[in-house]
């Protein structure tokens, strides 16, 4: 009998009572008025920085002007000219280290915590945290109000892997001080297109 | 309806005022009241020590000297809640006990319901949330979860005119009693007496009150060792005060 | 005195330290107050991921063989340990046929059960923890003393003269938590770059489609396994749920309850490896929770989703510390996993609780765990670990209960006359 079987088999020979599956249909869970100026608030309690995009603006001007000083920019979107590095193209994962932007896709964003989901859709997906700072487009009418609703969205695509991402990577671990800018990125700029 | 009051073991021997006190509030509020001889203890002591067995017998004790009452009242939330939890599994019969036996002040609040003033008590007084009084009988609501506020102590507290009423910060975080935990784990038990007590005085109050006489006695304890000036009464004495 | 009080009592000798190590989680606790209570479907939410729990442990056989296949499906290869000793060993062959000399690992309290780190190292593998906190604690040679906030007992200066010894920081006296997490910043990112492989725990996993869920603030999951070519993840029997819909209302509570926080930074799914990486490995790791789901008084214990919110209520492990416990996870879940896991061993921690039940009110799973402990209370006999002085002190007051007129000739010495002497206006 392999492992699996003899594991299987001894949790089949204890469990007494089966407790039914409870439905969800009951949870009223929360709902936002304005669904947008919830998750752009959320979004800043987390630590992001949330830009709306003007109309008729340039993309790549924004992100420069955003990121003056940035060297290395890495991004495989196709609306992204400044890019000097593309994360489908990298011989490896490592070669995206240094990079000070890195510009991405959000599908979506949750009102109720500033989540927004982030499917793998470059090969390398380092780019999503090796960045010093991270730019996530984000169109503004993708926006649900909670967990419930975006789990029902939830499509990890090929590659297999997704994200949620609210605000910059963070630590409190010395003496409960908040610090920024952990071991991925220290900063997390939303542009709402 | 007829009522008997429980007075348990540490009430009887070390605050007979309160037992007093509980008698002459029910009867002041026209309630059939008998207290039956030959009460000790309900039993808690050992079963939260971990010997549940030695409270069995008393257990059955309980259910035959309270057997022709209606409700069984008493001025101690600990002991109120152990004797509804568990009772029941402690007889090898029914037991009458756990769905008769209220605590004095849920017993007031739910079921005699008094709206007319009580007299005056105008002084400042903290009210203590004793644990098994928040978390298992429903005195108050637990600050720990999101239902609607309320708390029966206080309700009863402003029949009394003249009175004040605050709660300390941190309103029902354990003052470290416990039982036997104040004997095992008597360094926490003191740690937490102390910051209760404190918490208590900072509210400026003159009198910390409250449903539990053992939480209250830990904390008198520790008041006075540490010079800390403030009273104790049990809700049911300041409730019954001048009537 | 129990093993918990002796050394509870040693942690009280420092005021001050103590009284900080108090007020720090209970702020925690506030901060979690915050989230919760401003969060109107909060207890209804605690009693679905309940309910979810109950129905998903009960039917644990049916949700393990539907994540495994599915996982398998998705092309990782899905490993089962028998207990501790055996994990490690899977762990061991893995990493060597791939020819892994170091490793970066996200936290994980399956890992430290198991003792996989020191293991490892004694094989000759380089592990290297990439939680801030983690890392800490493993360059000190130390256990965590708190599940989610594993280096929190330490003082800036602590930390930032380790990081000055280990070469980690470089300007001496620098003990500013922004310095010191920049420093380890780029300590870290070095290793990301350089290692074998990434290893992971789970805070769940996804029987509907063999998703391995990981949240964490720092993106040290995230990192840990988007460099190596190698991701090993580790879960627990009892961390697979049924769905996606079960998630939200887990990933809903976990962070609120742990940190007070509405979300974490990153929660990842893990389905396949990267393009041109090797297949991922899960390790299903039972380890005694094939057992415990079977003990009828405590299996509901195995509910837990290891938030930490009953340690930062407990007003004991508040003013105890986490090394008062002899167990590797304290407060009161730990408590109780003790007691499951060996409870001769572990009998001297069920001391540690007043039953005062905040943990059970805070418990986003609704554990009845103070209860739990009063249930262990009473089996110590059975282990022979019932403290004598206990015995003989609770048999000696039951004889006097027991003896109405023994309690009346003792409650007759007593300064005041006792109630049950007094005379009742009724009476007269």
């Amino acid at each position: 009998m392999s492992r699996k079987e003899e594991i299987l088999g001894r949790i089949r020979a204890v469990i007494r009572e089966r407790y039914d599956k409870p439905s969800l249909d009951d949870l009223q869970a929360t709902v936002f008025p304005d669904p947008l100026a919830a998750f752009i608030a959320a979004s800043q309690t987390a630590g992001s920085k949330v830009v709306e995009l003007a109309t008729g603006a340039d993309i790549n001007e924004t992100v420069r002007g955003l990121f003056p000083e940035a060297g290395v920019i890495a991004s495989n979107l196709p609306e992204i000219s400044i890019a000097t590095l593309n994360p489908d193209t990298v011989g490896s994962a490592q070669e995206l280290n240094g990079t000070d932007v890195g510009i991405i896709r959000g599908s979506f964003g949750v009102a109720e915590n500033g989540c927004i989901w982030i499917p793998q859709a470059m090969k390398e997906k380092a780019v999503c945290f090796i960045s010093e700072n991270l730019v996530i487009l984000l169109s503004k009418t993708e926006i649900v109000n909670n967990m419930h609703e975006a789990y029902r969205r939830v499509d990890l695509g090929d590659y297999g892997y997704g994200t949620f991402i609210s605000g910059p990577s963070k630590t409190a671990d010395i003496a409960q001080t908040l610090v920024m800018g952990a071991q991925a990125a220290r900063s997390v700029t939303v542009v709402l297109v | 309806m007829k009522i008997g009051l429980f007075v348990p073991c540490y009430v009887d021997a070390l605050f007979p005022q309160v037992g007093v006190a509980s008698y002459n509030l029910l009867r002041y509020l026209g309630v059939d009241v008998e207290y039956p001889k030959g009460q000790t203890c309900c039993g808690q002591p050992m079963a939260n020590g971990g010997f549940e067995s030695q409270a069995a017998p008393l257990a059955q004790k309980m259910e035959e000297l309270f057997q022709g009452f209606d409700y069984v009242v008493a001025p101690s939330v600990s002991c109120t809640a152990f004797i509804r939890h568990h009772y029941p599994s402690l007889l090898d019969h029914e037991c009458k006990m756990a769905g008769k036996c209220m605590d004095i002040v849920e017993f007031l609040h739910d079921i005699v319901k008094p709206t007319a003033p009580l007299g005056s008590f105008p002084h400042r007084v903290s009210i203590h949330n004793s644990c098994h009084g928040v978390r298992e009988l429903g005195l108050s609501s637990p600050s720990e979860e999101h239902i609607p506020q309320f708390n029966k102590i206080r309700d009863l507290l402003q029949l009394k005119e003249g009175i004040e009423i605050y709660e300390p910060e941190r309103k029902d975080e354990c003052c470290g009693f416990g039982g036997l935990f104040c004997v095992e784990e008597s360094a926490v038990s003191t740690r937490m007496g102390l910051d209760k007590v404190r918490r208590h005085a900072a509210t400026g109050a003159e009198f910390i009150t409250g449903a539990d006489c053992s939480c209250l006695m830990h904390q008198s304890a520790i008041a006075r060792k540490n010079g800390i000036q403030i009273e104790f009464k049990h809700v049911a004495e300041i409730l019954a005060a001048g009537l | 005195m129990s093993k918990h009080s002796k050394k509870a009592k040693a942690f009280l000798k420092d005021a001050g330290y103590s009284e900080w190590h108090d007020a720090t989680f209970w702020a925690v606790r506030e901060k979690r107050d915050n989230m919760s209570h401003g969060l109107p479907e909060w207890e209804q939410l605690r009693e679905k991921a309940s309910q979810i729990k109950l129905h998903t442990l009960s039917h644990l056989d049916q949700y393990l063989e539907q994540f495994a296949s599915q996982a398998e499906k998705n092309g990782t290869i899905v490993h089962w340990a028998a207990d501790a000793a055996e994990f490690n060993q899977i762990v061991f062959e893995i990493l060597s046929s791939h020819g892994v000399k170091k490793i970066v690992k996200s936290k994980s309290m399956l890992t430290e059960e198991c003792g996989m780190n020191p293991y490892l190292e004694s094989k000759g593998i380089e592990v290297v923890e990439t939680d801030l906190g983690e890392r800490i604690i493993q360059l000190l040679g130390q256990a965590p003393s708190h599940i989610v906030m594993p280096a929190v007992h330490l003082t800036p200066d602590q930390v930032g003269e380790l990081f000055e010894r280990e070469g980690i920081s470089d300007e001496i006296g620098n003990h500013d938590p922004t310095y010191l997490t920049y420093r380890a910043r780029l300590s870290l990112r070095n290793e990301f770059l350089t290692a074998g492989a990434g290893m992971t725990g789970a805070n769940f996993g996804i029987a509907a489609t063999g998703d391995i869920v990981v949240c964490t603030n720092e993106g040290n999951a995230d990192m840990s396994t988007s460099c190596p070519k190698l991701h090993i993840a580790a879960l627990g029997l009892e961390k697979v749920i049924p769905d996606y819909d079960s998630l939200a209302v887990f990933q809903r509570l976990l962070c609120r309850s742990a940190t007070g926080q509405p979300t974490t930074s990153y929660t990842s799914h893990f389905r396949k490896a990267r393009p041109g990486a090797e297949p991922m490995h899960i390790i299903l790791v039972d380890n005694g929770r094939s057992q415990w789901i079977g003990n009828q008084q405590h299996w509901k214990t195995l509910k837990c989703i290891r938030c930490g919110s009953c340690m930062n209520t407990c007003p004991v492990y508040r003013r105890s510390g986490g090394y008062s416990y002899s167990y590797f996870i304290p407060g009161p879940v730990g408590v109780n996993l003790g007691m499951l896991r060996d409870p001769r061993a572990h009998s001297g921690n069920v001391s540690a609780c007043t039953l005062c039940k905040s943990c059970q009110c805070v418990c986003p799973v609704k554990i009845d765990l103070g209860e739990q402990i009063y249930q262990w209370r009473q089996q110590l006999p059975e282990w022979g670990t019932e403290p004598a002085s206990k015995r003989m002190l609770c048999k000696g007051m039951s004889t006097v209960f027991n003896h109405p007129l023994l309690y009346k000739t003792a409650t007759g010495v007593l300064p005041k006359k006792p109630f049950h002497s007094l005379k009742l206006d009724k009476d007269e």
